[in-house]
C-alpha cells in the first residue's frame, strides 16, 4: 500500500483505474481537466492498457465512450458541467438504449461559479435524462463512488453519472492505494437493431424498460448504506433534521462536530437520484422540520415535494446562487436554530471583520492575459484596426480580451462565429453594414467552430474571423489540440492544420500572421476589411499564430527585448488601458508609466504600442 | 493532534499551489491526514488565489472563517482579504515590509482577537537572489524559522528537496535558506 496525496481529480482517475476502466474520453474544462492526465499518469506508471483520448468536444467524447461500453468494455467520459450541455443529445438517447459494459459519465460542477458560464446543477440534467447520479463529498468518496457507479452501470445496464463539484475536483487528500491491473474484457458488440438503432416504436418500449430500471435502482439506493445513510435513533422524534448531499455534506459534518451538535440527525444522500424514497420517508417522518443542503439547485427539495416541512432554497433559508461555503451553511443553520427557538451557536460568525475588510478598499483582482501573451498583441491590433466593430468572442483565455475593450460577447463554445453571422444579418436587414470581428481560440475552433462557419459561409455573412492560434488549449491547463497533432498521452497523432479545415468550410481568404508583429497584423486587418466589403468578397479569416507564453516558454519569446519607459511618457495611459500588460503600471511618484521588471517577459511588443515612443529598448 | 487549519494566499502565478503542496507533503510525512482546497482555472491568470489546508480528521476541504491557525500571504492585500479566516490567537506570515504591516484599520481587531503577525519582504529577498518567482520559498523559509508545530525547519527543507524538480532544486533551497536566515 502506498500513501499519496491526490488531487480530487486524481482520486477519480484512481477510482476509474481500480474499476478496470478500459476506455476514457474527455474534453478539457475547469474543474474536470486533470482527470484524464491523471489517468494517463497511472496508465504509464502502472503499465496499464487503458485507451485514452482528448476528443474534439464533449459530444464526440461521449459517443466514443458509449460505443466502447456497448461493445462490453468499461468506459468513462468526463467533462465540465456546461460540456454536458454539448453532450446532451447523446445523453438523452444513450440512457434509453442502455449499455452492456459499465459507462460512467463524470460531469464536474462549478458552484461559485469560479471558472464557468453558469452554476448549473448536473443533477438536474440527470433527472431530465433519467440517469442515476452519485454526488461525492470528498476525493476519497469520489474514488469509491466511481467504482460503485461502474458496477451498478453494468448490473443495471444503464449509464451512471458521477457529479463531483469543484471542491471535490480541486481538493487534495491523502489516499492509500495498491497495485492496479488491466481489465481483460474484450470488445464484442452484439447486433440488436431494436435497441442500438431503435425507431420511435421501439423507443417507447425502451422508455418503459428505463422506468423499470430506475424504480429498481431507487430501491437499491435505499440500501446503499455506505453512501445513503442517516443516524436516527429508533423511535425518537426530532424537532430538526438535516439532509445533505455532495460537498455541503462534508461541510455540515464538520460544523456539527466542531460545534458539538451531533444530536441533530443527518441524512446523507450520496446517491440523490433516483431518490431513495424508503430512506427519505423514514427521515422525514422522524423530523418535524428538515433543512436541505445541496449544490447548486433544488433537486432533493423538488423530489421530496414537501413544502411545509422543508427549509431550503424554496423557503428562502438557503441562498439560491453561489457556493455553500462552510460559513454560509453555518449562518443558514444558525438562523434556523434562532427561528425555531432551538439553542443557537455560541459565537455568531464573523460580520465585524468581514465589514472591516470590505471597507479597506482592497484592489479588485481581475484576471488578465499573461505578460507576453500573444492574444494581447492580437486584441490590441484588432481594436485599433476596427474600433467601431462589434467584437464577438468565445470561451478560453482570450475571453480576457474584455480588459482591452476588444471583446463584447461571450456566449458559449463556438458562439464567436455564430453570433458574428447573427449580428451581420440583423444589421444587414436594415441596410447597415455593421463591422463585426470574431475571435476564437484554436481548441475552441476545433470544438465547435466549423458548423457555425459553414453556416455563415453558406448564408453569405460578412465579417472578419481571427483565429487566435497559440498551439495549445491554454486556459484549462495546456492540453494539446488537433492542430499540433500530439495526442493526450504525448504520442503522435495526425495533425490537422486550421488552414485545411477553414478552407474546407468554404473560406477563400485565409492569411496567417504572427501577432507579435502588430504592423503586419494591422496591414492584414486592412486587407481583410476590404475583402469583407467587396462584392466578390466574403468572410476573411486571419490566423494569428504565436505559441502560448506559458506552454512554450522558450520559443514564445525568440528574442529577449528588455524595455524601459522614458520621460517622454505623457500619461495618456494607452499602454495601460488598451494594451493592459500586467508588467506595465502607472508610477505615481515618477508621474509616468513604468515597467515591473519582475513580471516583464521581455517580449518587446509594447515597443510598438506607445504613440509617444516613450517605451524604448533598454540598452543594458 | 486536533485539526489544524491553514490558509495560503496571494496572486495567480506566485506559486501558491506549490507552497500548499510542500506543507501537505510535510504533514503527510509525519503521518497526518491532509485535506486541502485549491484555486485553478481563470483566477490563476493574475487573480486572487487562495488555498485551504486542513491537517487531521476533517471531512470538508474548506476552512471555515475564524478557524485557521496560520495565514501565509504572498501579497499584503491578499493577507487582509483573507483575515476573516484566522482564528483568535492565529498568526500571519506576510510578504511585506515590517513597518508597512498591518494597516491601522485592522490593528484593533487583530489585537482583540490575539492575532499576531510576522512581516518579511519575501519578494525582495527572492529578487536579491535573482529568483523573482520564488517569493513563496522565501516566505516558507521565514515561516520555518519560527518552528511552528507540527512543522520543523528540517522537515520543510527536506520536503522542498524531494518535491522540487531537479533543475530548480538548488535555487529553491537558496531562497528558502535566505528566508530562514532573515533577521527581523
Amino acid at each position: 500500500m502506498k500513501q499519496e496525496i491526490f488531487l480530487g481529480n486524481g482520486a477519480i482517475a484512481l477510482g476509474l483505474m481500480e474499476a478496470g476502466c478500459q476506455v476514457m474520453t474527455s474534453y478539457p474544462g475547469t474543474p474536470s481537466s486533470e482527470i484524464l492526465p491523471e489517468v494517463i499518469r497511472l496508465v504509464k506508471s502502472e503499465n496499464l492498457n487503458t485507451y485514452v483520448e482528448w476528443s474534439t468536444n464533449e459530444k464526440v467524447a461521449l459517443d466514443n465512450a458509449f460505443a466502447a461500453a456497448i461493445s462490453g468494455k468499461r468506459a468513462a467520459c468526463c467533462m465540465k458541467q456546461v460540456g454536458l450541455n454539448v453532450a446532451a443529445d447523446t445523453l438523452m438517447s444513450a440512457v434509453y438504449m442502455g449499455t452492456v459494459g459499465g459507462l460512467v459519465i463524470i460531469s464536474c460542477d462549478d458552484p461559485g461559479p469560479h471558472s464557468s458560464q453558469t452554476e448549473q446543477d448536473t443533477r438536474f440534467m440527470a433527472r431530465l435524462a433519467k440517469i442515476p447520479i452519485l454526488d461525492p463529498a470528498t476525493p476519497e468518496e469520489a474514488r469509491k463512488m466511481v467504482g460503485l457507479a461502474m458496477e451498478l452501470s453494468e448490473e443495471f445496464r444503464i449509464p451512471f453519472i458521477l457529479r463531483p463539484a469543484i471542491r471535490v475536483c480541486h481538493a487534495r487528500q491523502d489516499l492509500a492505494w495498491d497495485k492496479l491491473t488491466n481489465n481483460p474484457k474484450k470488445a464484442s458488440f452484439e447486433k440488436d437493431p431494436g435497441r442500438w438503432a431503435a425507431t420511435p416504436r421501439f423507443r417507447f418500449i425502451l422508455h418503459g424498460e428505463l422506468n423499470k430500471k430506475l424504480a429498481a435502482i431507487g430501491e437499491r439506493f435505499s440500501d446503499l448504506s455506505n453512501i445513503n445513510y442517516h443516524n436516527l435513533e429508533e423511535g425518537k422524534r426530532y424537532p430538526l433534521g438535516i439532509i445533505a448531499s455532495g460537498v455541503p455534506f462534508a461541510a455540515i459534518q464538520d460544523i456539527l462536530t466542531d460545534e458539538k451538535r451531533d444530536h441533530i440527525p443527518l441524512l446523507k444522500l450520496g446517491a440523490p437520484y433516483p431518490l431513495p424514497k424508503r430512506l427519505t420517508d423514514e427521515f422525514m417522518k422522524a423530523c418535524d422540520k428538515v433543512l436541505v443542503l445541496e449544490e447548486t439547485d433544488t433537486l432533493i427539495e423538488y423530489l421530496l415535494g414537501d413544502n411545509q416541512k422543508v427549509f431550503g432554497r424554496i423557503s428562502g433559508h438557503v441562498p439560491s446562487e453561489g457556493e455553500l461555503l462552510p460559513q454560509v451553511i453555518f449562518d443558514c443553520l444558525n438562523k434556523i436554530l434562532v427561528e425555531m427557538k432551538l439553542e443557537p451557536f455560541a459565537h455568531k460568525g464573523n460580520t465585524e471583520i468581514n465589514e472591516l475588510v470590505q471597507n479597506l478598499g482592497l484592489p479588485i483582482r481581475k484576471p488578465t492575459l499573461c505578460p507576453g501573451c500573444p492574444h494581447r498583441a492580437s486584441f490590441f491590433t484588432i481594436r485599433k484596426g476596427r474600433p467601431k466593430a462589434i467584437f464577438t468572442s468565445d470561451i478560453g483565455c482570450y475571453t480576457l480580451g474584455l480588459n482591452l475593450g476588444a471583446v463584447d460577447t461571450v456566449l458559449d463554445m463556438g458562439a464567436a462565429i455564430t453570433m458574428a453571422s447573427g449580428f451581420y444579418h440583423a444589421y444587414k436587414q436594415d441596410g447597415v453594414d455593421q463591422p463585426v470581428v470574431a475571435t476564437i481560440g484554436d481548441s475552441t475552433f476545433y470544438h465547435s467552430g466549423t458548423a457555425g462557419l459553414l453556416n455563415a459561409v453558406y448564408n453569405d455573412a460578412r465579417f472578419i474571423l481571427v483565429v487566435l492560434d497559440n498551439l495549445i488549449t491554454a486556459m484549462t491547463g495546456m492540453q494539446p489540440t488537433p492542430g499540433i497533432g500530439i495526442r493526450a498521452d504525448g504520442s503522435k497523432g495526425k495533425a490537422i492544420p486550421l488552414e485545411r479545415v477553414i478552407k474546407g468550410c468554404g473560406i477563400d481568404f485565409i492569411k496567417e500572421v504572427d501577432p507579435y508583429d502588430t504592423k503586419a497584423m494591422g496591414a492584414l486587418m486592412k486587407e481583410a476589411t476590404q475583402y469583407v466589403a467587396s462584392p466578390d468578397g466574403g468572410i476573411a479569416v486571419i490566423i494569428a499564430r504565436h505559441p502560448c507564453i506559458i506552454a512554450y516558454r522558450g520559443e514564445a519569446v525568440p528574442e529577449r527585448i528588455p524595455v524601459e519607459i522614458t520621460d517622454d511618457c505623457n500619461e495618456c495611459n494607452l499602454c495601460l488601458d488598451r494594451f493592459e500588460c500586467p508588467a506595465l503600471y502607472h508610477d505615481d511618484t515618477l508621474g509616468r508609466a513604468s515597467v515591473n521588471q519582475a513580471l516583464c517577459v521581455q517580449c518587446g511588443v509594447c515597443l510598438q504600442v506607445c504613440p509617444q515612443g516613450a517605451i524604448v529598448r533598454n540598452a543594458e | 493532534m486536533e485539526n489544524m487549519n491553514m490558509i495560503f494566499c496571494g496572486l495567480g502565478g506566485q506559486g501558491i499551489l506549490f507552497m500548499t503542496k510542500i506543507f501537505a507533503r510535510a504533514a503527510l510525512e509525519k503521518g497526518l491526514h491532509t485535506l486541502g482546497a485549491e484555486t485553478h482555472g481563470m483566477a490563476q491568470r493574475g487573480g486572487s488565489v487562495v488555498s485551504h489546508l486542513k491537517l487531521g480528521p476533517a471531512a470538508s476541504s474548506l476552512v471555515r472563517e475564524q478557524t485557521a491557525r496560520f495565514l501565509l500571504a504572498l501579497e499584503e492585500n491578499e493577507a487582509y482579504r483573507n483575515l476573516p479566516f484566522l482564528a483568535p490567537g492565529g498568526t500571519i506570515y506576510v510578504n511585506a515590509e515590517k513597518d508597512a504591516f498591518p494597516r491601522k484599520e485592522v490593528s484593533p481587531y487583530m489585537k482583540k482577537q490575539g492575532i499576531t503577525y510576522h512581516a518579511f519582504p519575501a519578494q525582495k529577498a527572492a529578487m536579491a537572489l535573482k529568483n523573482p518567482m520564488s517569493t513563496n520559498l522565501a516566505l516558507m523559509g521565514f515561516f520555518a524559522a519560527y518552528e511552528n508545530e507540527p512543522f520543523t525547519h528540517d522537515e520543510l527543507r527536506e520536503t522542498i528537496i524531494s518535491v522540487s524538480p531537479e533543475r530548480f532544486r538548488e535555487n529553491n533551497l537558496k531562497v528558502f535558506d535566505a528566508g530562514f536566515e532573515f533577521q527581523p
